[in-house]
């Protein structure tokens, strides 16, 4: 018996000397940075500091959305430092999550920056969870695109399209009535889960937009119009993707036009991508950048931002990602914004960019309602 | 053949302080690995679901869990997990008796072993993915039956409804249970079915009163764990059918993870209400395997 | 516990001969062949989609893509010393507490199931957001470094094994007799080390296989804790490889699929009994 119990008291040790040696590990200190504008001398100093920290931790960043592989790709080439990429496929909560846990923590696990969709950048300020910060170009961002203080801006855009494969389809539909035509029986997704898509959820509100209705009203028009679509069978209740459409398992799906070109170069053309942008019901979505206020690096962090806002990192976003970069008006305004960059964007003319509260307000209305109006029987 | 009685020097005065103390100490390193990487979370979990959305401490998440869209996904959580471990145990055990008993080559219990070993954690996107090349709309199976005239898909069946997602989740139920009841199959002793042979038992008589009563505590064991399994999945189902069933899990994915809604209190209280759902379902369990252990006497 | 083992003549008539080829294969071969059918078929459509990558023919483009890229060996290499490593840990724990409970403690006995059964209640995501809040301050800092979120992440996988391992173990300790054979083995002078290591698992090796392929194919494929613990393992780099992409996640699927199976077949030859000469 003794003996066992000797065994037991060793093992215990064993396990507690493992821990131990995990302690042992470096331990940064964090330090929460004090809000500083950028300015063109102070760029040196901050390129050494970053330096010095040697890592960004970044997440939900994929490399084919909005050519974040080629933007991280100039970065580390730029600035040679190193890039943590956590979840690529981690949700704006999932974002703020992260941050959440991570606070206090040195490690590789904390994100420094987040992306997350515009109705995340006011909760996340309140909570404290980011810090501000002016980038060298903050001028040239439109006002309604960023928070005044600095704590979040906008970082790219784009409008919603109908994307299609060619391969199954044979007549692009043009506007959102025309996905209602028998031709597209069972054919007609939305990129995500409406309840937990930004995108998903700004179609539902745009197809009730398309129909006349104005602000609220046109969330409610815009459950109609996805029962209507559900009743004549034109409807697949299930998320799209670039592959569901690649594959044709959702042969029509509403997405970004910056993921259906992406799309598209992708599959070079097995088989071929085209895609719509409806006038009617024209919905622009406006992702914003924010620092951790728990990053452990936060020099690197606001290297990044510089990049991101310097012409290099815009055009990388309209270059190789398709996506309307935030300083997109102004790049046109000085000529920074070559021709043929300029000629693979769709326009955006006249697209609806709604504010915070109106999308807060639709998507009470539409989360609360889809699951009985479109309500697909379960079983 | 006799069960496991109640052992007779269990837990009493009769044995002295020490050796009680040494049992504890039997199982303390469980508790200590188990409390500091699964019961630590969990009570993070607990707390948090206590957040409200104000940043205070509140019930009234648990208020919100009664709303009608959470208990129906509950519902639906339970439906389908009930589904699988019972048809996943049932066939999982058939497969399993046919590789260990039913006299096939010795090749094919490994084969199937080992493959079952693969095959129950084969879940999320890629199955969801290998299932829709199959049954979907541009499915090989699919396309067979067009070949020979009939069209799957319009005459009513879908691979997104609830039987589909149960035929799906059986792909990781049935290796599940067979990998897990192997040990007890192979316990059956040859000596209790050659005497109950010699007394003049059929197999079904041979299988109603001697195996399948030594084998119930097992299979029902096996069972729930096929039933947790099927509980706790997420990935699977939102990967063939979004949020279209709103199973619990994908109800806390919504209120953590997405996009859209961010109350994540409600998410961890809905979670709590997972927990309580399991330790209910092991109650009942427990009580199943007590009324099973005594028919063996 | 002894049973009869010999016919006996009952009534002067011999009990009939012992149906073994009589008692067909028939019902096991369908078993078999359903089962088998049920798992290749959608094998076997992936494996036809993979295949598909080029337009108009078929061709293995997209499994090329897959093994040129060096981090494909590194990582699986590291997620398969995850995997042993979860795999000692698990049975260290989880061995010695079935036998404690089953012998010593039956009052514990759901407590301890309910333990195991948590990890499929907690969802990835909660766990791993709830490990770091946990280990990221001092003094329990573990964090910090690679090598230390490592060790943290076996450790999670070793928990995610826990129903599995538990189950499979009770399974095989209940197939046994434990009560008889541990106090044979008393009475017989052997301490508490001798009867585990040299009675309870050489009988309950199929238990343990049976836990070690299960806990060896949820660390290999685990994603979502990894990922959040900033860990380059296999999962991550199966995902960064299918991320909107078509005909490449079908590739990886058969690949992933081929060698799990390869190394299961591995584990499962190492640990196969030695063949005992008869009587």
């Amino acid at each position: 018996m003794t003996r066992h119990l000797k065994r037991q008291l060793i093992s215990l040790l064993a396990v507690l000397a493992l821990l131990a040696v995990a302690c042992g590990g470096d331990t940064a200190v964090t330090t929460v940075a004090p809000v500083t504008t950028g300015a063109g001398g102070e760029m040196q100093g901050l390129i050494d500091a970053a330096k010095a920290e040697g890592t960004l931790s970044t997440i939900a960043l994929p490399h084919d959305w909005c050519g974040y592989g080629a933007v991280i790709e100039g970065f580390k080439a730029k600035y040679g430092l190193a890039v943590n990429e956590l979840n690529p496929d981690a949700g704006s909560g999932d974002e703020l999550e992260a941050i959440r846990a991570n606070k206090g923590n040195p490690g590789p696990q904390a994100p420094d920056v987040i992306d997350v969709g515009v109705a995340f950048g006011p909760t996340a300020q309140e909570e404290g969870l980011i810090q501000a910060y002016k980038v060298a170009t903050w001028d040239e961002i439109p006002d309604d695109a960023k928070e005044a203080t600095g704590y979040w801006y906008g970082d790219y855009y784009g409008v919603l399209a109908l994307e299609v494969n060619k391969a199954e389809v044979a007549n692009t539909p043009q506007e959102y009535a025309d996905l209602l035509k028998p031709e597209y029986k069972g054919q007609v997704a939305l990129s995500g889960d409406p309840l937990a898509s930004n995108a998903a959820i700004l179609t539902v509100w745009a197809a009730g937009l398309a129909t006349g209705a104005t602000g609220e009203a046109a969330a409610q028009a815009g459950l109609e119009f996805f029962k209507q679509l559900n009743d004549a069978g034109n409807f697949v209740p299930i998320d799209g993707n670039s592959a569901s459409v690649g594959k044709g398992e959702t042969p029509v799906m509403i997405d970004w036009t910056y993921n259906a070109i992406a799309n598209d170069v992708n599959l070079a053309g097995n088989p071929d991508i085209e895609f719509a942008v409806p006038e009617a019901g024209k919905m622009a979505g406006l992702y914003v950048q924010a620092i951790s206020a728990y990053a452990p690096h936060p020099n690197a962090a606001k290297l990044w931002m510089e990049y991101l806002y310097s012409d290099e990192g815009q055009l990388l976003w309209a270059g190789k990602g398709f996506c309307h970069p935030i300083r997109f008006e102004a790049m046109v305004a000085a000529g920074t914004m070559p021709a043929d960059i300029l000629a693979q964007l769709p326009s955006s003319e006249g697209a609806f960019f709604p504010t915070v509260d109106e999308i807060n307000a639709a998507k009470k209305v539409v989360t609360e309602g889809w699951p009985t109006v479109v309500g697909v029987p379960v079983e | 053949m006799k069960a496991e009685a109640q052992p007779s020097f269990v837990g009493g005065a009769t044995r002295p302080l020490r050796a009680r103390l040494a049992d504890w100490l039997g199982v303390l390193p469980f508790f200590l690995f188990s409390g500091l990487f699964l019961i630590g979370p969990t009570l993070i979990l607990a707390y948090r679901s206590l957040e409200n959305q104000a940043g205070g401490l509140s019930l009234e998440n648990y208020a919100n869990i009664g709303t009608p869209e959470v208990i129906q996904s509950y519902g639906l959580s339970i439906r389908i997990s009930l589904a699988t471990a019972l048809v996943g145990g049932i066939f999982g055990f058939l497969l399993a008796w046919a590789v260990s008993l039913g006299g096939l080559p010795s090749g094919f219990r490994s084969a199937l072993s080992t493959f079952s070993g693969v095959a129950s954690n084969f879940a999320g996107v890629p199955l969801a993915a290998a299932f829709i090349y199959t049954l979907g709309r541009i499915g090989i199976i699919t396309a067979l039956f067009e070949w020979l005239g009939v069209d799957l898909y319009d005459s009513g069946f879908t691979l997104y409804s609830f039987w589909g997602l149960v035929l799906v989740y059986l792909y990781f139920q049935f290796p599940l249970m067979l990998l897990v009841i192997l040990p007890s199959l192979d316990g059956l002793k040859r000596d209790w079915r050659e005497a109950a042979e010699n007394l003049g038992a059929t197999s079904g008589q041979y299988w109603r009163k001697v195996a399948l009563p030594v084998l119930m505590p097992s299979i029902l064991g096996t069972m729930i764990l096929l039933f947790g399994n099927a509980f706790g999945a997420h990935a699977t189902a939102y990967a063939l059918t979004g949020g279209v069933f709103p199973l619990a899990t994908i109800l806390i994915g919504r209120q953590i993870s997405g996009d859209v809604l961010h109350n994540p209190g409600l998410g961890y209280a809905v979670a709590m209400g997972m927990v309580i759902v399991m330790a209910i379902s092991i109650i009942i369990y427990s009580v199943l395997q007590r009324r099973s252990e005594r028919w063996l006497g | 516990m002894t049973v009869v083992t010999a016919p006996v003549a009952v009534g002067g008539k011999l009990p009939p001969a012992a149906p073994s080829a009589k008692r067909s294969r028939f019902w096991p071969s369908v078993f078999f062949i359903a089962g088998a059918l049920y798992f290749l078929t959608p094998l076997v459509a992936t494996g036809y989609w993979s295949l598909k990558a080029e337009k108009d023919k078929l061709g293995f483009e997209a499994y090329r893509r897959i093994f040129d890229d060096p981090e494909f060996a590194r990582s699986f290499l590291e997620s398969i010393v995850n995997a042993a490593a979860a795999i000692v840990l698990s049975l260290l724990i989880i061995v010695p507490t079935a036998y404690w409970v089953t012998l010593r403690i039956p009052r514990l006995r759901t407590v301890v199931e309910f333990i195991t059964l948590l990890p499929f209640v907690i969802p990835g995501v909660v766990l791993v957001f709830g490990l770091i809040r946990l280990y990221s301050r001092p003094p329990l800092l573990l964090t910090a470094t690679y090598g230390s979120s490592r060790v943290l992440l076996v450790c999670a996988y070793a928990c995610l094994s826990f129903p599995y391992m538990y189950r499979s173990v009770d399974n095989g300790l209940r197939a046994l007799n434990v009560r008889s054979l541990t106090e044979a083995a008393q009475s017989l002078g052997a301490g508490w080390a001798t009867i585990i290591t040299r009675i309870i698992l050489p009988n309950l090796r199929v238990a343990l296989l049976s836990g070690a392929l299960l806990t060896f194919a949820i660390v290999i494929g685990e994603l979502t804790i990894a990922l959040y613990m900033a860990q380059r393992t296999f999962g991550p780099f199966m995902a960064d490889l299918v991320r909107n992409k078509v005909y490449e996640p079908a590739a990886v699927a058969i690949v992933a699929f081929a060698l799990t199976w390869a190394a299961m077949g591995v584990i499962a030859w190492l640990t196969r009994a030695r063949k005992t000469v008869a009587r």
